[in-house]
């Protein structure tokens, strides 16, 4: 461990780290460009310069290339050094086009920082400036190319980190360009990564595009909730509306970057049709008469009917804390336990992963530095995007992927890839075949592998078999252990919280002696397999109560509604795919925007204490005044920690903090699950979520509209060929939920004997994670 | 002890205003008499124009973010043709302290004050200006400067053509 | 008419004489400090109500009786009504024992120009400058304001420390005059008036009443660059207009007993002693306008200073030395 002196500090720093980290580590900012935690350094801004006065080579350096040498001594204060860096801040600014007053990166602009930092003031240079023209890269970025400093931040991110290939640096001497071939929407689901790490103003946020100045804008840190991996984000509002939300860094969980998903799916929380005042059926009513109602109602239900009458039912996606309350009003209601997901098998699969799984799971972090994965059942592009970027690490760092999915998975790196049918993929997890058995050998032999699972198409019996194999896989000197992929960002939590083996939803639904459902922030609709059942099951019930901040088709049918809060508009916690307590903080008040309230005009020219739509409490406050509880968040995880041990991480959290496992859980009996035949002819149903639009959150944001795929179904060339189908006709599916028409496109990698949809806004029904189940493919019959 | 300086100190004011309550008091009788005010001096606000009889006030918020009491509000948005402008522009004179801090920040001298100090009322609404209420029809003291003649985006004038600029590089060119 | 009868008459006829006389006085005495203030700082001052400013005094009693009358949330209501009233009532009721004049002979009967002559008049005086303070404690106490309570606390403790000082160098008056009825004093001071006789109690006297009437350089309790107003920052209209008003009858209260004390009350040469006495009261006004002209504010801790360690000591050597003397001469 070298120690040197910089600025007439000591300090001893790991054998590695550069002269710049060094000097950060002591408080001293020198400036840079180039140089970023993630990515590293290259040399190109030449704005990090300090002069070494003692060390193997003296003289003016840049600070980001030269390791840190045991006696060595920097001067960042020097004449030399900061002449240097004055005229490199000068010489950056030779062609910079003077419009920050109309530049979206302004105020968080790291070349207004460190031009100031170097100490360039005055413009001297009287020649011309060099100018581009600008790309049309889509509907996520917007390009103003002559405020390029050629820092290289956003190839090297774009395309050494994240992986994408359509944009990159080309041309010559000052010429450099960085753009696409040519204009196009970016095809990246990391685009948006290149607006954080751009330091200037060529790259902004084009959704974002105008809106705020940073300083105006109301920021907190918050987690994702776009899928199950709860990486850090930090949203940003202003008048009432979620402007945007970037990227925060957790080094556990996503390091620095996110996924378009995350990043442009915040439309949800501004939806136009976002109700946002209780109601009666038709009539609107005040929040207070709403509770008032609802608890008086569900109390005579059950003092009538007895404890089947309300059934109360929690959710994914809302916070620990509701689900826990949720709990608690049950309990004294005196109604039987709550279901805290709708969706049951997904439910059921999660709890494996919240229970079984517990005692080994790995973070992302872990899979970044891991040097052989297996991604069993998983497209991550699809499920959990930020896996994808995790997993190109490995193989950048000299590792191995292997996929064995029946999807034609694609991921932003190298990697083999098996098409398995999902029940193949289940032989092939216990061994099944040479090919189980050459991984095996190849895992056995890793020095830190790592099993990816996505629960939605292992199932309970896959997720088992997942852990027997890790099991097995695991020796004395180091374990092997599972990543698992759940669905919703609280699916560990709500799984945790739940009792083993209880009955599930549409179950209890069907015996007709529920009198009311209050659904939390759930639409079984939408969220949950055999929606039909679900739909003739509503109709015996006396009252649905809804509590949500999204239209759902649910909402609509509510005899009584309530409005909630997203999550930027509360504080909570979420438990992550591998068990991580996240905790989020409110950023904005709900409201209407005052951009939609008005019309694009300014705010009323009234005075008012309260403005329109901002009615809704938190799920997690509405359930307190159901119970007249007051305690704060705090006393909240006490009694929580108190009720539930696992989660004695929440004390103390906060949402800055990269976030805790919840403790390890004894293991349950094994449940040895019958395999449905399947019937002969018949193809092997798999329902994928889409990229966009599949997480609900995401299917209620405009932003993301113009990433949204159309309905279609897939199948091998093969199969295709054997029913004469070819790629673009029109087909029946028919499945265990329904027919549906659609247009059929070939692939020769999806695994033989199997027909894939998307669930998206297109095709809503089909749900995925529901279980093996069988379907027909047959040409449509034209009615001419 | 300064016992000599501290007795002149406490009877010195006396005599100064002894003599001054026998000087000609210089006070103007404001409300018949108009005082020629300084072409400097700072009271109600105005949002001035370009040369080219464009709007100058491009929306950046620098001048909410200098005034020391938040007095002033905006939303910016973008035209057809990229330049970003203010949709609606709020300054609460109420509130406002007329310390010109604004217009030391407007990077394209949009913001303004002028002399127009008469603005007593009875309702404070009528002191919320909105955009239409501060736009004026001139350049107000500065008539050369057009800020998009300046920042090289293409907005007042295709890419690469402003003074200080050469044409748009041909970036597939590969010549030394 | 009988004798008691007349006598009511009389002191009823003095009252109301004293009350509008004062009453009149007060506010134009708040004119005359805007027009000589101003006249110090180069400025004309009130003169557009009027021949030169003339009437303001009667603009500024229609605003402050039309203004609103204002309550602050979650004030002490009675206290709060209250506290002007004491305020002004106790300065206008000092006046009593002050004898303005030389006694008169009306309808055949000796009529003295005081209210009541009091055989203990310095007494009385002294009971109700002590009085004066609750209007003060109660008024800033009852306002369930910072600033306000602020002030009325440094007003009680300002108050409180400079009465001492102020009542010992009254001590030397009364060793002299062997008296307590100011009337006696002023009688005493037929040939010398006390202020050459004792100018150190003089001296004394004079900054302790400055300090009682709250006036620059004492001006803490109501400090407006520090308190906003002070004790009185919630009170408005007439309310306000009674702490007001109560601060200049205070000071002509004051400067009345300058005048009985040390200035040998109505005597003087040539004129009727009602217009000597009214001159010499006026003159003390207009020097403590002066004052206000000319001084800066002190700083708390100074103001406590001073008081404690500076002008109590002298007062209580002055009373000792004077004690002596008169010893000496029998
Ligand atoms: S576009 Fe931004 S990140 Fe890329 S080189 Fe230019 S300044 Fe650097
Ligand atoms: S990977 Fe998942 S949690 Fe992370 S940003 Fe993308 S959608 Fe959100
Ligand atoms: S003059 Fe001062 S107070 Fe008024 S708007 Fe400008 S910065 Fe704000
Ligand atoms: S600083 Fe000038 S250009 Fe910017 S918003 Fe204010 S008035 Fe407009
Ligand atoms: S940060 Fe070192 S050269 Fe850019």
């Amino acid at each position: 461990m070298p120690t040197l002196t910089i600025d007439n500090q000591k300090i001893t720093v790991p054998e590695g780290k550069t002269v710049l980290e060094a000097a950060e580590e002591l408080g001293i900012q020198v400036p840079h460009f180039c140089y970023h935690k993630e990515l590293g350094a290259v040399g190109a801004c030449r704005m990090c310069a300090v002069t070494v006065q003692e060390g193997s080579s003296k003289g003016l350096k840049m600070s980001c290339l030269i390791p840190a040498e045991d006696g060595m001594v920097v001067t960042t204060d020097d004449e030399q050094s900061t002449t240097f860096r004055d005229r490199v801040g000068e010489w950056l600014m030779l062609n910079h086009p003077h419009d920050c007053p109309v530049c979206d990166e302004g105020g968080e602009c790291q070349l207004q920082e460190m031009t100031i930092a170097s100490g360039h003031g005055v413009r001297r240079y009287a020649g011309q400036k060099r100018t581009y023209n600008n790309q049309d890269l889509g509907p996520f970025v917007a390009q103003e190319m002559n405020r390029c400093i050629q820092c290289y931040r956003c190839v090297r991110t774009y395309q050494d980190y994240c992986g994408g290939r359509d944009f990159g640096v080309m041309g010559s001497r000052n010429r450099v360009f960085f753009g696409r071939f040519q204009d196009g929407t970016l095809e990246s689901d990391f685009s948006g990564n290149i607006v954080d790490v751009c330091p200037t103003g060529v790259l902004t946020d084009k959704t974002y595009r105008f809106k705020s100045r940073y300083w105006d804008l109301q920021e907190a840190p918050s987690v994702c909730p776009h899928c199950s991996l709860g990486c850090a984000t930090i949203p940003g509002g202003r008048f009432h509306e979620l402007q945007r939300v970037r990227s925060g860094e957790n080094q556990l969980v996503n390091g620095f970057f996110i996924c378009d998903r995350g990043r442009f799916g915040s439309g949800y929380v501004n939806h136009p049709e976002r109700p946002r005042q209780a109601r009666n059926n038709e009539q609107l009513i005040g929040m207070d008469e709403a509770l008032r109602q609802l608890d008086v109602e569900a109390r005579g239900l059950i003092e009538q009917h007895g404890p089947e009458a309300v059934l109360l039912l929690g959710s994914e996606r809302t916070s620990l804390e509701a689900n826990w309350l949720l709990q608690q009003w049950a309990k004294k209601l005196g109604c039987r336990e709550p279901v805290l997901a709708a969706h049951g098998p997904r439910h059921q699969a999660a709890q494996v992963v919240a229970f079984d799984l517990s005692d080994r799971l790995a973070s992302l972090e872990q899979v970044r530095g891991s040097d052989l994965v297996l991604v069993a059942g998983a497209d991550p592009l699809a499920e959990a995007p930020m896996l994808a970027v995790a997993l190109r690490q490995v193989v950048r760092s000299g590792g191995q992927v292997i996929v064995y999915d029946p999807r034609p998975v694609e991921l932003p790196c190298e990697f083999d890839h098996q098409a398995l049918s999902p029940l193949a993929l289940l032989d092939f997890l216990t061994a099944g075949g040479s090919d189980g058995q050459h991984v095996r050998e190849l895992l056995q032999h890793a020095e830190s592998p790592i099993l990816v699972g996505g629960a939605d198409l292992l199932g309970v019996e896959g997720l088992q078999r997942l852990k027997k194999m890790s099991l097995e896989l695991s020796n004395d000197q180091r374990p092997c252990l599972i990543y698992p992929l759940l669905s919703n960002p609280n699916s560990f939590g709500a799984a945790l919280l739940s009792l083993p083996e209880q009955d599930d939803l549409l179950t209890r639904l069907e015996t007709g002696r529920v009198k009311m459902l209050v659904c939390l922030e759930s639409d079984p609709l939408l969220e949950a397999p055999e929606s039909d059942r679900f739909s003739v099951a509503l109709t015996k019930l006396d009252k649905l109560v809804v509590l949500d901040y999204l239209p759902t088709p649910l909402s609509v049918h509510a005899n009584l509604f309530i409005p909630t809060r997203t999550p930027v508009e509360s504080d909570g916690t979420f438990i992550n795919n591998e068990g991580r307590l996240r905790s989020y903080a409110g950023v904005l008040e709900p409201g209407l925007p005052i951009s939609v309230a008005e019309d694009g005009g300014h705010p009323p020219r009234e005075f008012s204490t309260v403005s329109p739509g901002s009615d809704p409490l938190s799920a997690s406050r509405i359930l307190q005044i159901l119970l007249k509880d007051d305690s704060s968040l705090v006393e909240l995880h006490q009694q929580m920690v108190a009720d539930f041990p696992r989660l004695a991480g929440l004390t103390g959290l906060t949402p800055s903090d990269a976030g805790v496992r919840v403790a390890d859980a004894a293991a349950r009996n094994v449940v040895n699950i019958d395999l449905p035949e399947q019937p002969v002819g018949t193809l092997q149903l798999i329902v994928s979520p889409a990229r966009y639009g599949s997480d609900l959150l995401s299917r209620y944001s405009d932003k993301l509209e113009p990433r949204f795929s159309s309905a279609w179904v897939m199948m091998n060339s093969q199969d295709a060929a054997e029913r004469g189908l070819q790629e673009g006709d029109k087909v029946i599916l028919d499945t265990e939920t329904g027919s549906f028409c659609l247009p059929m496109i070939c692939h020769p990698q999806l695994a033989a004997g199997c027909a894939l949809v998307e669930n998206s806004a297109a095709l809503a029904s089909l749900v995925p994670g529901a279980g093996i189940s069988y379907c027909e493919v047959s040409r449509e019959v034209s009615h001419e | 002890m300064h016992i000599w300086r501290d007795l002149r100190g406490t009877v010195q004011p006396f005599w100064i205003t002894l003599r001054n309550m026998l000087r000609k008091p210089v006070t103007v009788q404001y409300p018949e008499q108009k005082q020629q005010l300084s072409p400097r001096y700072r009271a109600r606000l105005i949002l001035s124009r370009d040369p080219d009889g464009n709007e100058r006030c491009v929306a950046c918020h620098l001048c909410s973010a200098a005034c020391p009491v938040d007095c002033i509000s905006m939303q910016a948005v973008e035209a057809e043709d990229g330049r970003r402008y203010a949709a609606w522009f709020r300054i609460n004179f109420t509130r406002c302290i007329f310390c010109g801090l604004c217009t030391e920040a407007c990077p394209t001298l949009a913001i303004q004050v002028t002399g127009d100090f008469e603005l007593a009322g009875r309702d404070p609404l009528k002191l919320v200006y909105e955009k239409e209420d501060l736009l004026v029809d001139h350049c107000g003291h500065n008539s050369e400067y057009n800020f998009y003649r300046q920042a090289g985006i293409g907005v007042a004038a295709p890419r690469g053509t402003n003074s200080t600029e050469s044409e748009p590089v041909d970036v597939k060119d590969l010549l030394p | 008419m009988s004798d008691p009868l007349l006598t009511l008459v009389l002191i009823l006829a003095k009252l109301g004489v004293i009350f509008g006389v004062i009453l009149t006085l007060a506010a134009y005495l708040v004119l005359a400090e805007r027009k000589l203030l101003a006249r110090m700082q180069l400025r004309y001052g009130p003169n557009r109500v009027g021949l030169f400013g003339l009437m303001q005094p009667l603009a500024d009693l229609i605003k402050l009786l039309t203004k609103e009358d204002f309550l602050p949330a979650r004030a002490d209501k009675w206290l709060f009504l209250l506290a002007p009233g004491i305020s002004a009532v106790t300065a206008l009721l000092t006046f009593a024992v002050i004898p303005f004049g030389p006694p008169l002979e009306l309808f055949g009967k000796t009529v003295p120009l005081v209210v009541i002559d009091l055989n203990v008049g310095v007494l009385y005086f002294l009971a109700f400058s002590s009085l004066a303070v609750y209007g003060i404690a109660l008024g800033g106490w009852a306002s369930n304001s910072k600033y306000a309570l602020l002030g009325s606390i440094r007003g009680l403790s300002q108050l409180i420390s400079y009465e001492l000082s102020m009542g010992l160098a009254i001590v030397p008056v009364v060793m002299m005059a062997r008296s307590f009825s100011l009337t006696e004093i002023v009688m005493a001071q037929e040939k010398i008036p006390y202020i050459l006789l004792n100018p150190v109690a003089f001296m004394i006297f004079l900054i302790s009443i400055l300090a009682e009437s709250k006036r620059i350089p004492f001006d803490l309790p109501e400090a407006e660059n520090e308190l906003v107003a002070g004790f009185h920052t919630e009170y408005s209209g007439m309310r306000f207009g009674l702490f007001f008003v109560g601060e200049y009858i205070n000071l002509i209260i004051l400067g009345s007993m300058v005048t009985v004390l040390f200035l040998g009350g109505w005597h003087g040469p040539w004129l009727p002693g009602v217009i000597w006495f009214s001159v010499k009261v006026l003159a003390i006004c207009g020097f403590f306008i002066w004052v206000r002209g000319s001084m800066p504010r002190l700083r708390y801790d100074q103001l406590m200073h001073f008081g404690w360690k500076v002008l109590l000591p002298i007062s209580l050597l002055n009373v000792l030395v004077t004690g002596a003397i008169l010893l000496g001469m029998g």
